[in-house]
């Protein structure tokens, strides 16, 4: 009993700093042709860490970033995602180097991340919340904490 | 066994080659470090414990997914690293992989040919500079003297990953050998060994945890390997096998502005003659490290690390291999530990600059390990320092 209440109170204290709520900076944007309307945060997690690399329908996932020093990838990684981007980047560096996997797709800028996910059928991406996107091959996907 | 390797490594090279060729998109990475380093009081790096230039990693890698179950993996790379490892070019990795399963929540991939070392903690990238935290790792597990046996095996890796209720997932097991050139021999047997070693087996197994939504990772590796040794013409040594049993735990914590990764590891080491007929040794070696990296700012990264290895726990000292030696081995071939600073520093996105100081007290992780080198190495406490610029792409 004594047992389960100290280790519920460490991971507690150890997810403190990674609880955000749904208001964010950054939405998370698809291809139109991705049938999907909302994800969690651990799914969002699982497909920019490139764990999941197809969408329920089994068609593949192209998964577009942008360098870790922009404003927009720290906001995205740290609000969205929960995660600091050196995690990412430590991550995709282990795919890239060791084989295991294939790294995401950089983009300069936020034109160029709308462009590439309005272009490329089962794209996903990020983008600032203050961005007017006018743009028919792209759509917002909820991120849920869940 | 030998021979098969080398041709399903040629079928996949050509494999590889085509499929490129082909390819309208390929990815190419890489990278390229050089530096100067310094092993004072010690041959970890050259004989006669100068600054040396032998510092040199270079790398080139590419995949090709060829459909949504198979992708081509290779990575050829050129290492100078002194006496720690045999220098040279040599192929890291180069695998056909398989995707076994897929779903939103799991995926289970094979990959078959020469496979990295998933399992420990920087074990999987412990060639490509800008993935490390210091130059040189932790020896009580990361030795580099046994570096081209820990690297991976040829053979098959089972690699699933996954998400449950609990968090995520990694499983990893590999099944193989590795193919032991003279100089890596040399490194654990010492230069008298005339004889042939062979790496019979390798099995490894290993399980990462990361609590849903947490910045921290838990593991467990384990590893058993076996050897045989062919005695040679005029060799001092003789028939034998040598059994190493690895129990390895890691934790590794991430914050903002820190992280911090605990690695530590129980290492059995059994012996059936090699030394000379009818030796046997059951030995339990025990070592880790705490490590501490500090993000100053977005370009400057600080280090601090205890790193301690003893080879047998029940002789910390090392009092028994000087007994047992007639006074010839020092008591300090029993232990290895060694405190390191050094900083990281990010000179542009896809460059950087690494440099460190780390006070070693002990012998025990210098080659060869066998057959202690007492002439070179007759000090107790040395240094090593290194200063190395990488550049990745």
């Amino acid at each position: 009993m004594l047992k389960s209440f100290v280790l519920s109170q460490f991971l507690f204290f150890l997810m403190i700093p990674v609880v955000y709520g749904l208001e964010t900076d950054a939405q998370v944007f698809v291809n139109a042709s991705v049938k999907l309307d909302d994800m969690t945060k651990i799914q969002a997690r699982r497909i920019f860490s490139m764990r999941q690399t197809s969408w329920p329908d089994h068609s593949l996932i192209t998964v577009y970033v942008m360098e870790s020093s922009h404003q927009t990838h720290k906001v995205f990684s740290t609000q969205l995602l929960g995660l600091f981007p050196y995690q990412l980047d430590r991550i995709w560096n282990k795919l890239v180097y060791s084989g295991l996997g294939e790294e995401p797709i950089k983009v300069k800028n936020e034109q160029e991340m709308l462009d590439k996910i309005s272009n490329t059928p089962g794209a996903i991406g990020y983008l600032l919340n203050n961005l007017q996107i006018d743009n028919a091959n792209v759509k917002i996907v909820f991120v849920t904490e869940g | 066994m030998d021979q098969l390797i080398i041709r399903l490594s040629i079928l996949l090279v050509a494999c590889f080659v085509t499929v490129l060729s082909d390819a309208r998109e390929v990815k190419i990475n890489g990278f390229i470090a050089q530096g100067v380093t310094q092993a004072d009081g010690s041959n970890f790096v050259e004989d006669d414990g100068g600054i040396s230039f032998k510092l040199t990693e270079v790398g080139v890698n590419s995949t090709y997914r060829l459909n949504s179950t198979f992708r081509f993996a290779g990575q050829a790379v050129y290492l100078d690293g002194g006496n720690r490892y045999q220098q040279g070019a040599r192929v890291d990795y180069l695998f056909l992989e398989s995707q076994l399963y897929d779903s939103e929540q799991w995926s289970i991939k094979a990959q078959l040919g020469r496979n990295k070392n998933y399992h420990w903690l920087y074990s999987a990238t412990r060639d490509v500079p800008h993935t490390r935290p210091s130059v040189i790792l932790p020896q009580s597990l990361y030795f580099d003297a046994f570096r081209d046996v820990a690297l991976g095996v040829d053979g098959l890796a089972l690699v699933t990953q996954g998400n449950n209720s609990l968090g995520e997932w990694d499983i990893n097991f590999s099944l193989g050998t590795s193919p032991i050139s003279s100089e890596q021999k040399n490194n654990l047997l010492g230069r008298s060994a005339k004889g042939k070693l062979k790496h019979d087996n390798d099995k490894q197994f290993s399980v990462y945890w990361r609590p849903s939504l947490s910045n921290i990772q838990i593991g467990v590796a384990l590893l058993d390997a076996e050897f045989s040794y062919k005695q040679g013409d005029n060799d001092t040594l003789v028939n034998g096998n040598e059994n190493s049993q690895r129990f390895m735990f890691n934790i590794l914590y991430q914050q903002p502005n820190y992280e911090i990764a605990i690695e530590l590891m129980r290492e059995r080491i059994i012996v059936d003659s090699i030394l000379f007929p009818n030796f046997h040794s059951d030995i339990f070696g025990e070592g880790g490290y705490v490590q501490g990296q500090y993000f100053l700012s977005r370009d400057l990264t600080l280090l601090a690390r205890i790193d301690i290895y003893d080879r047998d726990r029940e002789n910390r000292s090392g009092r028994l291999i000087n007994s047992m030696s007639q006074g010839t081995i020092p008591n300090y071939f029993g232990f290895m530990d060694q405190g390191t600073l050094g900083l990281t520093w990010s000179l542009s996105e896809k460059m950087q600059l690494q440099a460190e100081y780390h006070r070693a007290k002990g012998a025990a992780r210098l080659a060869p390990t066998f057959t202690p080198d007492t002439v070179l190495n007759d000090n107790k406490y040395w240094t090593v320092w290194a200063v190395q610029v990488m550049y990745w792409f």
